[in-house]
């Protein structure tokens, strides 16, 4: 099972993290997925009370989040058998528009890496320590207390 | 962050835990010998930390999510971690 995880501090274009993973597998001699599953999380122009967001502030920590995302990722891999795994996290300040996850899943069957690639972003949601603030355009701030709903 | 030293545990809050507590790191004095245990409920406690431990935070131990009743030994790391929001 091929896994690759990051955490960006910076914005990310999902289609070039996507290529590269491609590209990755290809220079490692991985075959092709017959099937992949992709899931692209941005950010809102709005706030949780419907104010206008200025910016999301992701706060992580550090050693531990990293550790949970590829135990979750493994766990999550094994148990729908998938060939490949890609997540992309975005941390610190992160304006509505950018993206905030990625998540990718290759696998030989369509059912498999899109039951694995909705259950891992769950996952993550959940299970994995990030903290996400919210910066109204008053700057004024405040900290979410759980996730938005399925 | 700093390493934990040996004798002591560390302490971490994080996000809108740490804001309400007003600090984001503490070293506790741990017993080298083991003869009293320490838990992150009883910590918990005795730091006067807000909110309900049960319903509103989570503990992890050296990294790992752990129960509130674990007995801590010298060096390690504990966080209490608010409601988490990835993705």
């Amino acid at each position: 099972m091929q896994l690759r995880i990051d955490l960006h501090s910076t914005s990310f274009e999902p289609l070039v993290a996507l290529a590269r993973w491609q590209e990755e597998r290809q220079q490692s001699g991985i075959s092709n997925n017959a099937a992949e599953a992709v899931f692209v999380g941005r950010v809102r122009g709005v706030a949780a009370d419907r104010c206008e967001l200025e910016a999301l502030e992701l706060e992580h920590y550090p050693g531990m989040t990293e550790q949970q995302l590829e135990q979750l990722a493994l766990d999550c891999c094994q148990r729908h058998g998938v060939n490949s795994c890609l997540v992309q996290h975005r941390i610190g300040r992160v304006l509505p528009g950018e993206a905030i996850v990625l998540v990718a899943i290759g696998a030989d069957r369509r059912g498999p890496a899109q039951r694995c690639c909705q259950e891992l972003l769950e996952a993550l949601k959940h299970d994995a320590p990030f903290w996400k603030r919210e910066w109204r355009a008053d700057g004024s701030s405040e900290w979410l207390t759980g996730n938005t709903p399925l | 962050m700093a390493a934990p030293c040996a004798q002591e545990i560390r302490i971490l809050l994080f996000a809108g835990l740490r804001e309400q507590a007003g600090w984001a790191e503490q070293q506790w004095p741990a017993d080298p010998n083991g003869a009293s245990t320490l838990t992150p409920r009883q910590l918990w406690s005795m730091l006067q930390l807000p909110g309900d431990l049960d319903r509103q935070v989570r503990v992890a131990i050296n990294r790992q999510f752990a129960d509130a009743d674990t007995p801590l030994r010298p060096g390690d790391e504990l966080a209490f971690l608010p409601p988490i929001s990835g993705g």
